[in-house]
């Protein structure tokens, strides 16, 4: 298990008062969170935050015992993690795009299809309404975040099809199912848009629902999640400077978007 | 110091002055020390290796990994048979495809080019043997399995395009070792040949080729070692599906990629299994080195 301890600002610092605080849990929301963390303590250098990554899990429950004033997730709270007192800040939105050529005919799947089609069930198109052409699977490598969150949403208990393709990036997908017409591959949200290239990519509707910031932030397209920072009880002090600091426009435009997440800002209301 | 130069030329005439038989003595020991760490690393990687590899034999079982036909580290399977088929699949294609370019060109360098013609070729293919493999990979993964993609319908990831950037890799090793071979066979048995009323063509097939044969054969086994060893430029165009592959155009996995991809996450029994795989393709080239040995012993 990644273990990241980071300790920002005044460590170990023997004049004045510093307010410390212990912000713990997911790695997925590290990189914002240890960034927020940096840039928070640059402006006030009195405070001191302590940001760790060991899993989601870890984190909620570091918040509910106290040695955390800021637990981390990349999941929601289960049923009986609710009754904790837990007050959930969603800080981002993350989805993934199921992406296919331009040419391909198919327009949208639904999450049972999708999950016939990663696991090998279903391996032409025309059992999904498109041509008679044989689906060529496009995997990310397990070391990848994409892959474990399309697992884990859309997979469920169901091993993926060992004989799809396995590209190490989400440059790579991309590219390849572009020009590929009988491809299927999944991508963050932010990589369907053209940024540096002209090949363009097919999003498909899950569910019926076009995956864009809007349908991710308030929950209808279903291969998404939020990520959350969670305080026992209304965030106070230094928490709740660090909590509206991570959902100012200086984190929220810079460092959840170049984390490839969506801002919670365009995503819908908090 | 007087007294030990007293005593070195006390037991033997010496020929030489002082300074040049420390000089040749030093010289010697330098010699020695380059081989001996060589040989030394050479060693220690092959130990630490087999070291890290030891928990497949004594916590996984050896059959179970070798013969084993699943290769999924999140349930804890570590069965490497598809992935030596697929190493196999990958080299055997390419040294097919490549060697009777690569003695075509070995025989067109030695036999038939003019020294002119000669005088270019062979820088050319020389300096294709020294490009880097990721330019190869690069090359294969934009270009080529772009253009296998097209006529296939499929990704173009698979034994197909490996087989054309790795034959495109290996042939410049073949054709220069062969053209070695070729050009050592003593100029009097080509005109021997042609004396007996052979033409060109009879000499080359009939009396030089076969004369040069176990030369060649080496050249091929070299060009086979770097093809099962090759990394970077497969990884690129294979597709990374450690299974058995449905076909020439579906992707595949070899013993090389498959460290490279799971390297970065691998903990536990996994990377040991990582490590055992880097134990068999170890024994594996030792093997094509003792064959290579073996041969050019059969050639003196």
């Amino acid at each position: 298990m990644a273990v990241s301890l980071l300790m920002v600002g005044g460590c170990g610092r023997s004049q004045g008062r510093t307010d410390q605080i212990t912000v713990s849990g997911s790695t997925t929301i590290l990189p914002i969170a240890e960034q927020a963390a940096e840039l928070f303590t640059q402006k006030d250098p009195s405070s001191s935050i302590l940001v760790s990554g060991l899993g989601s899990s870890a984190g909620i429950e570091a918040v509910s015992a106290g040695t955390a004033q800021v637990g981390t997730s990349s999941r929601d709270l289960k049923e009986e993690e609710k009754s904790l007192g837990l007050v959930d800040t969603p800080i981002a939105y993350d989805g993934i795009a199921v992406i296919v050529s331009p040419k391909n005919p198919v327009s949208g799947l639904t999450v049972e299809q999708l999950q016939n089609v990663f696991a090998g069930v279903i391996t032409n198109w025309s059992e999904l309404g498109g041509a008679d052409r044989h689906i060529e699977l496009v995997n990310r490598d397990e070391a990848s975040g994409t892959r474990e969150a399309f697992k884990k949403i859309v997979m469920g208990d169901i091993p993926f099809d060992p004989r799809a393709a396995v590209l190490p990036g989400t440059g790579q997908v991309r590219d390849v199912v572009a020009r590929a017409p009988g491809a299927i591959g999944y991508i963050s949200l932010g990589f369907v848009k053209p940024r540096f290239t002209n090949v363009t990519v097919k999003a498909l509707k899950v569910d019926g629902v076009t995956p864009s910031e809007k349908t991710v932030g308030d929950q209808t397209y279903p291969i998404g999640r939020r990520l959350h920072f969670l305080t026992k009880g209304e965030p106070t002090g230094l928490a709740k400077a660090y909590i509206d600091f991570v959902l100012s426009d200086t984190i929220q435009k810079g460092v959840v978007v170049d984390a490839g997440f969506i801002p919670v800002a365009e995503g819908g209301a908090r | 110091m007087s007294e030990n130069n007293e005593h070195h030329s006390a037991g033997s005439l010496q020929l030489v002055s002082r300074s040049t038989y420390v000089k040749e003595n030093l010289l010697k020991a330098v010699f020695f020390m380059c081989a001996f760490v060589f040989v030394l690393a050479v060693a220690l990687i092959f130990i630490f290796v087999g070291w890290k590899a030891l928990p497949i034999v004594t916590e996984y079982g050896l059959g179970k990994f070798i013969t084993g036909t699943v290769w999924s580290s999140s349930t804890g399977q570590f069965g490497i048979l598809p992935l030596i088929i697929g190493s196999f699949i990958v080299t055997l294609g390419a040294l097919a495809l490549g060697t009777p370019l690569a003695v075509g060109t070995a025989v067109f360098l030695s036999d038939v080019a003019s020294p002119k013609v000669r005088s270019f070729v062979r820088p050319a293919v020389e300096l294709l043997a020294g490009v880097p493999s990721v330019v190869y990979g690069f090359f294969g993964i934009i270009l080529l399995r772009a253009i296998v993609a097209k006529f296939s319908g499929t990704l173009g990831f698979g034994a197909f395009t490996a087989w054309i950037v790795l034959a495109i890799m290996i042939v410049p090793t073949i054709a220069v070792l062969s053209e070695d071979a070729l050009r050592s066979i003593p100029e009097g048995i080509r005109e021997a040949s042609y004396a007996m009323g052979a033409t060109q063509w009879q000499t080359i097939y009939k009396v030089v080729v076969p004369a040069a044969k176990i030369g060649i054969i080496d050249a091929i086994i070299l060009g086979m070692g770097r093809a099962i060893g090759e990394t970077m430029a497969v990884l690129m165009v294979v597709g990374n599906a450690p299974v058995f592959p449905a076909g020439i155009f579906a992707p595949l996995s070899t013993m090389t990629t498959q460290i490279v991809m799971d390297m970065p996450y691998a903990v536990g029994l996994h990377r040991t299994a990582l490590f055992a795989m880097a134990a068999m393709l170890f024994i594996f080239s030792m093997f094509l080195v003792a064959t290579v040995r073996l041969l050019s012993r059969l050639r003196n």
